[in-house]
């Protein structure tokens, strides 16, 4: 391929008029991915590797939730993946449905869907009392 | 709006290897957001008490769903490390100059961590099977067998 010097094509229009929320949202899909980087290869690697799942139990998770670190790892793991997940799933519908009805439709579901799953998770976190 | 009134005339990416991981990535975004809602629910279920989360745990540990949980690796390592790559090509002022050599890097990191986990988590899941099983019990069972007999140890 021929190489072409670098020039200002590549540079952002600010929208006339508009909000900055969609350079905000490209943003943070940048810093929270380098957070969940983190947060979900270690939560893979100690759930998966170090640990092995067959061996999860009641007794681990109470144990793990026995400090505050690790429901504060677990809540920031949770918030991170659902807003991520949440804006990476707006962009894809924006950009392959077409319908504008559906696409709202879609939208709101989603949106609907993350909030419910938030408040559930946040819930479980905050809530859960070993029982033995 | 008036980006939304705009008609396609295609394809807009160039193909090859950055139309591929850009993909790539979108499959496997769309599949952990899928994963994490149900992970969500099932460890949700710890608030009813150890019976019924541990018998919803039971339903995973087979040989089945460790097939599924490398999977699930795979996918969280190639989103991860694409997604660093997308990182340094965005916010790295040489980034968009090594586009090659970040490919290729992504896919030595990939493999070279993969590989290794991969081996653990089976390797693993066919010591602790044959350990928590009664006397007799093969590898062949370990892997056809639905539900090891756990309790009978």
């Amino acid at each position: 391929m021929k190489s072409v010097k670098r020039t200002d094509w590549g540079r952002r229009t600010p929208p006339i008029g508009g909000t900055n929320f969609e350079l905000y949202a490209w943003f943070f899909m940048r810093i929270s991915g380098l957070f969940l980087v983190l947060l979900a290869a270690g939560h893979m690697f100690i759930m998966h590797v170090f640990n092995d799942t067959l061996n999860l139990d009641y007794e681990f998770v109470a144990a793990r939730w026995d400090t505050p670190y690790w429901r504060t790892f677990d809540w920031l793991l949770l918030t991170l993946s659902i807003l991520h997940g949440t804006n990476g799933l707006r962009i894809v519908m924006h950009d392959n449905i077409a319908n504008k009805t559906f696409r709202q439709l879609a939208l709101y579901g989603l949106y609907f869907t993350s909030t419910a799953f938030f408040i559930l998770g946040t819930y479980v976190l905050v809530a859960f009392v070993r029982e033995v | 709006m008036a980006y939304q009134d705009i008609v396609s005339t295609g394809s807009v990416y160039k193909g090859r290897t950055g139309m591929w991981l850009y993909l790539f990535h979108r499959i496997t975004g769309v599949a952990l957001f899928g994963y994490l809602l149900l992970h969500i629910i099932s460890t949700a279920l710890i608030l009813a008490g150890p019976e019924i989360y541990e018998g919803a745990e039971a339903i995973y540990k087979n040989f089945y769903f460790r097939i599924g949980e490398v999977g699930l690796m795979a996918a969280v390592l190639a989103h991860a490390i694409n997604g660093l790559r997308i990182i340094a090509v965005d916010l790295w002022s040489k980034g968009s100059d090594y586009q090659k050599a970040l490919n290729i890097s992504a896919m030595i990191v990939f493999i070279a961590i993969f590989v290794p986990t991969t081996y653990k988590m089976i390797d693993s899941y066919f010591e602790l099977c044959l350990e928590k099983s009664s006397a007799g019990t093969t590898i062949v069972d370990c892997m056809i067998r639905p539900l090891p007999d756990w309790k009978t140890k």
